[in-house]
C-alpha cells in the first residue's frame, strides 16, 4: 500500500524525523479555519496523491493569505494529478531552504537487500539526477543499526539515516523516500516530502489485532501503526468504486489464507474478465487488448479458492452495467480444482443469467466435472456460452469471443 | 538438471502435517521424488504417507543426514524461522512454496543463505520438476495430468508464474517436444534464484538445447539476462515472453499481477523486450509462440 504524503510524514515523525508544521483538509472542511489553526502566514498547499510529479503537474501552490489558500485548495480538489484523484490537501509552513538533498531506502533486486540512496541534488526526480551524483549504500536487513559499509561522503545528519532506517525496518516498508530533505537556513534538517510504500504481506504485524497482541505481551501498543485504519485508496483518478471495495472484503478475515479472490480493478471497457492466476491474467489482458476488445475490469483469482469466494467475486464482476461479453480464462491448472471454482462462477451465472456471449478456456484437475457444470448451467439458462479446454490456447479463445461480438 | 534434483536426492518437507504440506507430500511421492521425512514443531513422532515427522530440522538431519533439499510449506508468519532452520542445518537447496512472506523476512533469509552458499528457490514458488526424475512441490498437478504435460526433453522452462509454468509446459508438449526441467521462480519482488542463475545451470546441462522464459512487467531481473549473455555466460537459444503490456494503462507504482509486477519506469514489458532483442533473445508475441521460436533448435 502506498501512503499519502501526510500519512508518510506522520510515520517519519514517529521515528524522530522532523517534518514541517502542517494540517490537512478534505472536501467539505472549513479551509480558512484550518489555515488559521496552522498559525503560519507563508504556506505550501499540496495535493495528496499516491505518486507522480506533483510539482511539475501544478499540484503544489505557494500562498500567503487565507483567500489564496482557499482558492488553491478548491482548485486542487477540482483537478487530477497525472490521472490521480486528489483525496486530501495538505497545508504546511513554507520552509526557509538552504540546501535540498535526496534520501531513500528501497529494496535492491541485485543485492536482494535494502539499499540507501543519497544525493546532494534533492528536489528533483531521482531518475533525472546524473548517476555520478547518486550514492548507493548497501544495507543489511539483519542489523537494526545502520552500518555504513563503505566510506562515503554523505553530508547529512547521520541520525536522519538511522531514523529513516528504523522507520523502514519497524514499519515494514518497501520504500521510504525523503525528497527533498531540506536543511533550513537556521540549520535544521526537515523532511519536506514523504513517499512511503508499505508491504501488504506484513499487514498481520500492523493491525488492530497486532496491537491487542502487543498489549497482552506488555509491549507498547502505540508503537504499532494500525494499517486497517488507513482510508481506502486507489492510484487511479477516482475514488475506489463500490465494486472494488466489495471485492477487497472477499479475502479479508477468515478467508485470508484460502486462496485469493480479492483482486478487482474497474476499467472503462465492456468485456467482463474472470482470470485464474497472476501470470495468465497479465498474458490474457494483453491478448484481449490486442484483439481490440476493451476490458471492463482486471480480475484474477488463484491458489484454489473455495466455491463461495469465487461466487462472490463472479457476482460482483458480472454486476457492472453495460457488459457485452465475459471471458473466463485460465491455464492448465496444477492443483486448482476446476469443478470447485467453476461452481462459484455457475452460482453467479444462475443468478444473473447474462444475455451476452461467454467464452471459457480452462484445464486442470476435475476439468471434466467443471465443464459439465458450465454446460448444464448454459443449457438451463439459455446462455450463449462456448467452452474450451487445453486443446486451444488462451489467446486463441479470446478470438472466438471477438468473432461472436463482432458478428 | 542434476543440480536441482537427481533420482536419489533425499527430500525433507517442512510443514508436512499441514493441509498443503500433506498434499505436496502425496504429489511428490506419486511422482517418485525421494521424500524421506518431514518436520512440524510439536508433531514429532507422527507419520505422513508413511514417513516420519520430526520436531525440528536438526532432529530430522540426525536421522537422515543426506537430506539435500527442503520444501517449505508453513504459514507466512512462520516462514522466516523455518527457512533459517534449514539454512542453519546446511541444507543446500531450499524450495520456498510459502506465499505472502513479508519482504523483510525474505531479505533476511536470502542474506543468511547467501553467506552459506545455499540456494533458495522462491518464495511464492510452486516448486520445480525434472520430468521423469522427480518434482518438488505440486508442479504439473495430479500424476495423470502431469504425465500429459511433462515429458523429459530438451527445452528448459523458467516461469515467473506457477500456473503459466504448467501452461507453457503444455504448449511445449503439444508441439511434440519435452522439457529438461521446469522451474517456477515465484512472483515476488525478491527472488532467491533468478532467471540468470538458472540460465547458467541450463547452459551446463547437456540435455538442454534451448530455454523459454515466461516473464512479466516490473522488476529488473530480465536485465540480468542481458548482462549474462553479453559476458558469454549463456549461449543457447533463448525465447522470452513478457506479459503486462497493458500495465501502462495504469499509473507508475501500481501493482498489477504478482507482488513483483509493479508498474515502473524502465521496467515495462516493452523496455525489457528491446534490450533482450539486442542481445539476440527471441521475443514471443504470445506465450504459445515461445515453443514455436525454439522448436527448430530442440
Amino acid at each position: 500500500m502506498n501512503l499519502y504524503e501526510f500519512e508518510g510524514k506522520k510515520l517519519f515523525q514517529k521515528h524522530g524525523i522532523a517534518i514541517p508544521h502542517g494540517v490537512v483538509v478534505r472536501r467539505g472542511d472549513d479551509i480558512v479555519a484550518t489555515y488559521a489553526q496552522l498559525n503560519r502566514e507563508e504556506v505550501v498547499v499540496k495535493a495528496q496523491v499516491l505518486s507522480g510529479k506533483r510539482g511539475k503537474n501544478n499540484g503544489i501552490r505557494f500562498c500567503s493569505t487565507a483567500e489564496e489558500v482557499e482558492k488553491a485548495v478548491n482548485e486542487l480538489f477540482g483537478i487530477q494529478i497525472k490521472g490521480q484523484y486528489v483525496a486530501v490537501v495538505r497545508i504546511e509552513e513554507k520552509l526557509s531552504i538552504a540546501e535540498e538533498h535526496y534520501l531513500s531506502i528501497i529494496y535492491d533486486t541485485n543485492t536482494k537487500q535494502p539499499v540507501l540512496v543519497y544525493s546532494s541534488e534533492g528536489g528533483m526526480d531521482i531518475e533525472d539526477v546524473a548517476s555520478s551524483k547518486i550514492i548507493k549504500l548497501p544495507l543489511d536487513v539483519r542489523t537494526k543499526e545502520v552500518k555504513l559499509l563503505t566510506d562515503i561522503d554523505i553530508n547529512i545528519d547521520i541520525n536522519i539515516i538511522q531514523n529513516l532506517w528504523s522507520c523502514f525496518f519497524s514499519e515494514d516498508a518497501r520504500l521510504v523516500e525523503i525528497n527533498p530533505l531540506v536543511k533550513t537556513s537556521d540549520g535544521q534538517w526537515v523532511a519536506a516530502d514523504a513517499k512511503v510504500a508499505l508491504d501488504d504481506d506484513a499487514f498481520y504485524r500492523h493491525s488492530t489485532e497486532a496491537q491487542e497482541k502487543a498489549k497482552e505481551k506488555g509491549l507498547d501498543p502505540a508503537s504499532i501503526t494500525k494499517w486497517d485504519e488507513f482510508e481506502p485508496r486507489t492510484m487511479l483518478g477516482r475514488l475506489p468504486t463500490e465494486r472494488e471495495l466489495a471485492v477487497k472484503k472477499i479475502d479479508e478475515g477468515e478467508g485470508y489464507y484460502r486462496g485469493t479472490a480479492g483482486k478487482y480493478i474497474e476499467m472503462d471497457g465492456d468485456i467482463a474478465i474472470l482470470f485464474s492466476g497472476g501470470g495468465a491474467s497479465i498474458a490474457n489482458m494483453d491478448a484481449l487488448i490486442k484483439e481490440g476488445l476493451q476490458p471492463a475490469n482486471y480480475t484474477e483469482y488463484s491458489g484454489n479458492p473455495p466455491r463461495e469466494k469465487v461466487y462472490q467475486l463472479a457476482k460482483i464482476v458480472l454486476s457492472k452495467p453495460g457488459l457485452r461479453g465475459l471471458w473466463v480464462a485460465g491455464g492448465v491448472a496444477n492443483f486448482t480444482n476446476i469443478e470447485e471454482t467453476f461452481h462459484g462462477i455457475v452460482d453467479a451465472l444462475d443468478e444473473l443469467k447474462p444475455a451476452y456471449p461467454i467464452v471459457v478456456r480452462r484445464a486442470g484437475p476435475y476439468e471434466e466435472e467443471g465443464m459439465k457444470l458450465m454446460r448444464e448451467c448454459a443449457k438451463r439458462n439459455g446462455l450463449n456460452m462456448k467452452l474450451f479446454g487445453k486443446e486451444m490456447s488462451m489467446s486463441e479463445s479470446v478470438k472466438v469471443l471477438t468473432n461472436i461480438i463482432n458478428v | 538438471m542434476s543440480f536441482l534434483l537427481q533420482q536419489h536426492t533425499s527430500v525433507l518437507i517442512q510443514g508436512i502435517t499441514g493441509k498443503e504440506g500433506q498434499k505436496a507430500a502425496k504429489a511428490m511421492f506419486e511422482y517418485g521424488t525421494n521424500v524421506v521425512c518431514g518436520v512440524t514443531p510439536g508433531k514429532g513422532g507422527q507419520e505422513v504417507e508413511g514417513k516420519p515427522v520430526f520436531n525440528s530440522v536438526t532432529e530430522a538431519k540426525q536421522q537422515y543426514p543426506d537430506v539435500s533439499v527442503s520444501a517449505v510449506y508453513v504459514p507466512p508468519f512462520a516462514a522466516k524461522a523455518a527457512i533459517l532452520e534449514a539454512i542453519d542445518t546446511d541444507i543446500p537447496l531450499i524450495s520456498v512454496i510459502v506465499e505472502r512472506i513479508p519482504i523483510k523476512d525474505t531479505a533476511y533469509c536470502l542474506a543468511a543463505a547467501k553467506e552459506k552458499n545455499i540456494r533458495i528457490i522462491g518464495p511464492s514458488s510452486l516448486g520445480f520438476i525434472v520430468p521423469g526424475v522427480g518434482r518438488i512441490g505440486v508442479v504439473g498437478g495430479p500424476k495423470e495430468l502431469c504425465d500429459q504435460v511433462f515429458q523429459l526433453g530438451s527445452i528448459g522452462l523458467i516461469s515467473r508464474s506457477g500456473g503459466m509454468t504448467n501452461e507453457v509446459a503444455w504448449q511445449i508438449r503439444k508441439a511434440g517436444l519435452g522439457q529438461s526441467a521446469a522451474v517456477h521462480v515465484g512472483g515476488d519482488l525478491l527472488m532467491g534464484t533468478t532467471y540468470a542463475d538458472l540460465l547458467k545451470e541450463f547452459e551446463q546441462d547437456e540435455n538442454t538445447k534451448a530455454v523459454v522464459i515466461f516473464g512479466e512487467h516490473g522488476g529488473s531481473y530480465e536485465f540480468e539476462i542481458v548482462d549474462l549473455i553479453k559476458s558469454g555466460g549463456f549461449t543457447k537459444p533463448l525465447a522470452i515472453y513478457i506479459g503486462g503490456k497493458f500495465a501502462n494503462l495504469f499509473p507508475e507504482g501500481m501493482n498489477i499481477g504478482h507482488a513483483g509486477a509493479i508498474v515502473g519506469r524502465g521496467q515495462s514489458a516493452e523496455e525489457k523486450e528491446v534490450v533482450l532483442k539486442e542481445v539476440g533473445v527471441m521475443i514471443a508475441e504470445r506465450y504459445e509462440d515461445l515453443v514455436t521460436l525454439v522448436a527448430p533448435f530442440a
